[in-house]
C-alpha cells in the first residue's frame, strides 16, 4: 500500500509538470464552473418565470367576471412544471417536454413551448451543464491523463526498473489509479459544490443530492480503473490511447444515441392525432352527447328521469345540462386517461430500453440515475402530465356541478334565445374563488432514490468489472515479469 | 495502379484499421436505417391521419346543421411530409411536431401543440448520417490517418520511404487517398441504398454526398496538418482528438449557450395566455366593438354583419380571429427569436466547419428550424384560407347546405414549400 502511495505521489508530480494535463484540468474545472453557473441562472429564472406564470394565470382565472360555468370551463386554466429540485444540476428532459399545458373541458392537450423547440439547432447533443460536464467531457480529460500511465513505463522499460525495486505489479497499478482517481475527484470538484449548494438550500434534498454524487464518483471511477487497466494490457501508449478513445466514442457518444434511435423505432408510440382520432371513434361508439338518439345519452337520461320520478328533465331538482355535461366530461376523460396510460406505458418500455442499454454504456446508468435524482425525467414528467389531467378533470367537473346547481335549467335551455335568460345564467365570480389551484410536487427524495437503484446497481456492476480487468492487467504484468 | 493495390492489401492486413472501418459503415447503415424507419413512421403517420378524416367529416355532417357549427367542429389536417433526403438528416423532425390538425378558432392556441414523443429519446439526438458524418466518421479518419508518417518514423521507416523515387505521389498520396476512400465508402454506400430507397432525387442525392466529402475533406486535411508536424503518433492522437472534441462537442455546446443568451425568445406561455384571455374577453365584451374590429380588417363581409340579439357564429369567429391578431406582434417577436438563434447558429457554422456542414445537411434536407418555422408559416395561410371560406358563408347568410363541410379548401403541403416563408 505504502508503495502505492509512492507511485501514485510520483504520477501525480509527472501529471503537474505535464503542460497538457494542467491545460487539461484547468480547462475542464473552468467549463464545469461555467456550466455550474450559467446552469443556476437559467434554471432559477426558468423557476422563478413559471412559478410566476402559475401564480398569474390562478389569478387570472379567479378575477373572470360573472359567467356561465361552461363559458370558465373553455376559459380553462394552464399547468406550469415546476423546475425540479436538483434541475440546475441535471435540467434532463426539461427543455425536450413542453412546460406548459393549456386545461379546458372536452379536451387533452399537449405540453408545449419546450426549450428545444425554441433553441438554435447547433448540433443538439447537449446543453453545457453539470451533469454533461461529468458524463461527457470528464471521461475523456481522464483518458487524456491515464492512457500513458502504465504504458509509458512499460515502453520506457521503467516498469522492470519498479520491478526490480521490489512494487509489485498490483501495487503500480493501484498507486496509478489512485493517481488518476485524485484528479477525478478535482474533475468532481465545481459539479459536488454545485449539488452541495442545491442541497443546502433545501435541505430534504440532501439525501438524494449525496446519492447522486455518489453516482458519479463511481461513474469515473469505473473510467478511472479502466483507463489504468486498458494502459496495462495495451502494447503501446498509442495503442491505449486509440482503444480508449474509441471505447469512449462507443459509450458516451454513439451507444445513448443508437439505442434511443432504435427504441424509437422498435417499440413506436401512437402520434397525437391517432389517438385523438382513436378517441373520437370510440366515442362515437360509447357516447356522443351531441346526438339527442344517442343510445348511452338516452339511457343516461331515462335513469335519472327514474330515480327522481319524473317524466320530463325540466322536473329534476337540478339543471339537467350541468349533468350531461358532467356525464359527457366523465366519459371523454376516462379515454383520455386510458389511451393516456398507454401511450405512457409505451414511453416507460422505450425508456426501460434505454436503461437497459446501460449494460452497454455507462454513461447512459449515471445520465438515468442523475435525471431521477434530479426529478427531470420522463417518469417525473410522466406524473406532472397525470397530475395535471386529474386537475383538468376535477376542475371542469366542478365547473359542471355549477353549472347543474347554480343555474336554472329554465334559463339554460333558453339563453342562446333569450338574451335575459343569458344574463340570468351567469352565476357569480366569487364561485371562480372557491375553485382548488393547481400543485404539484415532485416525487419524493426517497421514491427518486429508490428508483434510482436499478441505475445505481449497472454502475457498481461496471465497477466490479473494472476492477477485475485491472486486477487481471496487474496480473498479467506480475506473469510477465512486467 | 499497382501502388494503390498494394496500399488497399496493407490497408487490409491492419487488423485494427479494417475493423474501424468495418463498424463505420456497419454504423452508418444503422444511421440510415433508423432514418428511413423514422421516415416510414413519419408517412404512415400522415397517411393514417388523412385516411382518418372521412369518417370524422361524416360524423360532423351528420349532426351539424348550419355552417358557424361545421367550422367549430371541422378540424382539418395539416402536415409537412419528410423530404427524399429526411431519412439522412432527421434533424428537429422528432421535437417539432410533423403533423396538426386545426380548424377556424384562433390559431395562436392551436399551433403549438407538441407531438406525444418520448423526451428521454430526444435527449441523446438522433442517431441519423448527419450524426455519424459529423461525430464518427471524423474518429475513425483520425484513427487511420494521424500515424502516417510519425507510425513509419517510429518504426525506422520513414527515412527509407522516403527515399523512394517519387515517393510522395506513389507512396503518400496512394495512402491517404485509399484511407479516405475507405471511409467515404463506409459512409456513402449506405447513403446511396438510403437514398435509392427513398427516391432521392439524383441532383439533390450529389449535393447531400457531396457534404459527406466535404466533411471528410475537412477532417483529413485537419488531421494531415497536425500529423505532418512531425510530433510522436501518440502526441498526434491526442491533439487530434482534443481538436475533434471541442470542435464537435465543447465549442458547439458553448456556442449555443451564448446564442441562447443573447437573442431573447418571447415567453410562450405568456403569448398563448394573452391570446386567451383576449378570446374569452370578448364575451364580456360589447358585441359591436368586436364586429367593428372585424370589419376593419374585412371590410368586404360589411353588408352582412348585422347580428341577432342572441348568439351568431359571425361574431364568435370574428373575437377569435382577433385574438390571433391581438398578440400577432408578439407571435412575430416569438418566430422572430427563434429564426434569429437560427442564424446567429448559421454565422456560427463558418467557424465551426463540423457544425456549418450538419446545418448545411438538415438545410438540405428540410429538417432544420427554418423548416419548421415555414411549416408554420404555411399553416397559417391554409388557416387564413380555411378561416375567410366559412366567413364567405357566415357573412352571407347563404342556406346551410352540408357540401359547405366537404367543399373546404384543403391543405396540400407543397403550398409555399421552397419560398421559405420568413
Amino acid at each position: 500500500m505504502n508503495r502505492s502511495l509512492i507511485i501514485a505521489a510520483a504520477e501525480l508530480r509527472l501529471m503537474l509538470r505535464s503542460r497538457l494535463a494542467l491545460v487539461g484540468v484547468v480547462t475542464l474545472l473552468l467549463l464545469s464552473a461555467i456550466a455550474a453557473v450559467t446552469s443556476a441562472v437559467q434554471m432559477t429564472e426558468a423557476a422563478r418565470a413559471r412559478a410566476q406564470a402559475q401564480t398569474e394565470t390562478d389569478a387570472q382565472f379567479e378575477a373572470q367576471p360573472d359567467r356561465h360555468p361552461h363559458r370558465m370551463v373553455h376559459y380553462g386554466t394552464y399547468a406550469l412544471r415546476p423546475v425540479g429540485p436538483l434541475a440546475a444540476f441535471d435540467p434532463g428532459v426539461d427543455s425536450f417536454t413542453g412546460t406548459v399545458v393549456f386545461l379546458e373541458g372536452h379536451r387533452q392537450n399537449s405540453a408545449t413551448f419546450g426549450a428545444a423547440r425554441e433553441s438554435s439547432d447547433l448540433l443538439r447533443f447537449g446543453q453545457l451543464t453539470p451533469a454533461f460536464v461529468l458524463q461527457t467531457l470528464a471521461p475523456l480529460l481522464l483518458i487524456f491523463l491515464g492512457f500513458a500511465t502504465v504504458a509509458r513505463e512499460r515502453e520506457r522499460g521503467s516498469l522492470r526498473a519498479l520491478a526490480a525495486h521490489g512494487a509489485s505489479a498490483g501495487s503500480i497499478v493501484g498507486g496509478k489509479a489512485l493517481a488518476l482517481g485524485l484528479v477525478a475527484l478535482l474533475a468532481l470538484t465545481p459539479a459536488l459544490v454545485a449539488l452541495g449548494w442545491a442541497a443546502l438550500r433545501q435541505p430534504h434534498e440532501a439525501a438524494v443530492a449525496l446519492v447522486i454524487a455518489l453516482a458519479y464518483a463511481g461513474y469515473l471511477a469505473a473510467w478511472v480503473l479502466g483507463i489504468v487497466a486498458l494502459s496495462a494490457i495495451a502494447r503501446t501508449s498509442q495503442g491505449a490511447l486509440i482503444a480508449l478513445i474509441a471505447a469512449w466514442a462507443l459509450i458516451v457518444v454513439l451507444v445513448p444515441r443508437a439505442a434511443a434511435g432504435w427504441a424509437g423505432v422498435a417499440d413506436p408510440l401512437p402520434s397525437r392525432v391517432d389517438t385523438e382520432l382513436a378517441i373520437a371513434a370510440d366515442l362515437r361508439r360509447i357516447g356522443d352527447s351531441h346526438n339527442p338518439n344517442d343510445p348511452h345519452f338516452a339511457a343516461f337520461k331515462a335513469n335519472l328521469l327514474k330515480q327522481y320520478g319524473v317524466t320530463r328533465t325540466e322536473d329534476l331538482p337540478f339543471n339537467y345540462r350541468g349533468r350531461l355535461a358532467q356525464e359527457g366530461e366523465r366519459i371523454t376523460s376516462q379515454l383520455f386517461k386510458d389511451y393516456a396510460a398507454r401511450a405512457d406505458a409505451i414511453r416507460a418500455r422505450q425508456s426501460g430500453w434505454l436503461a437497459w442499454a446501460g449494460v452497454l454504456s455507462p454513461a447512459l446508468s449515471v445520465r438515468n440515475a442523475s435525471m431521477v435524482g434530479a426529478a427531470t425525467d420522463l417518469t417525473t414528467h410522466t406524473a406532472f402530465m397525470n397530475a395535471a389531467e386529474a386537475y383538468r378533470f376535477d376542475l371542469v367537473q366542478r365547473l359542471n356541478g355549477l353549472q347543474a346547481t347554480a343555474v336554472s335549467g329554465a334559463d339554460d335551455n333558453a339563453r342562446s334565445k333569450d338574451p335575459l335568460a343569458d344574463r340570468r345564467t351567469r352565476i357569480s365570480a366569487d364561485f371562480w374563488k372557491t375553485m382548488p389551484r393547481f400543485d404539484f410536487a415532485a416525487p419524493s427524495a426517497s421514491a427518486r432514490m429508490a428508483a434510482m437503484l436499478p441505475s445505481l446497481a449497472l454502475l457498481a456492476l461496471w465497477i466490479v468489472l473494472a476492477l477485475g480487468g485491472l486486477a487481471l492487467a496487474a496480473r498479467r504484468m506480475g506473469r510477465l515479469g512486467a | 495502379m499497382s501502388s494503390v493495390i498494394r496500399e488497399i492489401w496493407l490497408l487490409g492486413r491492419n487488423r485494427a484499421a479494417l475493423a474501424a472501418l468495418v463498424l463505420l459503415a456497419v454504423f452508418a447503415a444503422a444511421g440510415v436505417a433508423i432514418g428511413l424507419a423514422n421516415v416510414a413512421r413519419d408517412q404512415a403517420m400522415i397517411e393514417r391521419m388523412l385516411a382518418g378524416q372521412p369518417a370524422e367529416e361524416q360524423a360532423v355532417a351528420s349532426f351539424v346543421k348550419d355552417a358557424g357549427y361545421g367550422a367549430y367542429y371541422g378540424f382539418q389536417p395539416v402536415w409537412d411530409p419528410p423530404s427524399d433526403l429526411a431519412f439522412a438528416a432527421l434533424g428537429n423532425r422528432d421535437i417539432a411536431p410533423a403533423i396538426l390538425r386545426v380548424r377556424s378558432l384562433s390559431l395562436e392556441a392551436q399551433l403549438y401543440e407538441n407531438e406525444s414523443a418520448n423526451p428521454e429519446l430526444s435527449l441523446a439526438g438522433r442517431f441519423d448520417l448527419v450524426f455519424i458524418t459529423i461525430y464518427i466518421a471524423p474518429l475513425v479518419l483520425i484513427a487511420l490517418l494521424h500515424d502516417l508518417w510519425s507510425g513509419e518514423r517510429e518504426a525506422g521507416r520513414l527515412f527509407m520511404l522516403s527515399a523512394l523515387p517519387r515517393a510522395r505521389r506513389r507512396l503518400w498520396s496512394v495512402r491517404i487517398a485509399v484511407r479516405i476512400a475507405g471511409v467515404l465508402a463506409a459512409l456513402l454506400i449506405p447513403f446511396a441504398v438510403g437514398a435509392v430507397l427513398a427516391g432521392t432525387a439524383l441532383p439533390r442525392a450529389l449535393a447531400f454526398g457531396g457534404l459527406i466529402m466535404l466533411a471528410c475533406l475537412f477532417w483529413s486535411v485537419v488531421i494531415l496538418l497536425v500529423a505532418r508536424r512531425g510530433a510522436s503518433s501518440v502526441v498526434n492522437a491526442a491533439t487530434l482528438a482534443s481538436i475533434w472534441f471541442a470542435l464537435t462537442l465543447v465549442v458547439p455546446a458553448a456556442a449555443n449557450l451564448v446564442i441562447n443568451a443573447a437573442v431573447p425568445v418571447p415567453d410562450g406561455a405568456a403569448l398563448a395566455r394573452e391570446n386567451r384571455e383576449f378570446v374569452h374577453g370578448a364575451w364580456d365584451r360589447p358585441r359591436e366593438q368586436t364586429m367593428d374590429a372585424f370589419l376593419a380588417l374585412y371590410p368586404q363581409h360589411a353588408a352582412g354583419s348585422a347580428l341577432p340579439p342572441t348568439f351568431h357564429y359571425k361574431w364568435y369567429f370574428a373575437f377569435q380571429h382577433l385574438g390571433d391578431v391581438h398578440v400577432a406582434k408578439q407571435s412575430q417577436a416569438y418566430r422572430d427569436g427563434i429564426a434569429g438563434r437560427a442564424a446567429y447558429a448559421r454565422a456560427a457554422g463558418w467557424v465551426l466547419p463540423p457544425a456549418g456542414i450538419a446545418q448545411a445537411m438538415t438545410a438540405l434536407a428540410g429538417t432544420d428550424v427554418t423548416a419548421q418555422l415555414a411549416f408554420q408559416q404555411r399553416i397559417r395561410a391554409y388557416h387564413t384560407r380555411l378561416r375567410e371560406y366559412y366567413y364567405d358563408y357566415l357573412f352571407s347568410e347563404r342556406p346551410f347546405d352540408v357540401q359547405i363541410l366537404a367543399d373546404v379548401p384543403r391543405f396540400d403541403p407543397a403550398d409555399g414549400s421552397g419560398t421559405g416563408a420568413d
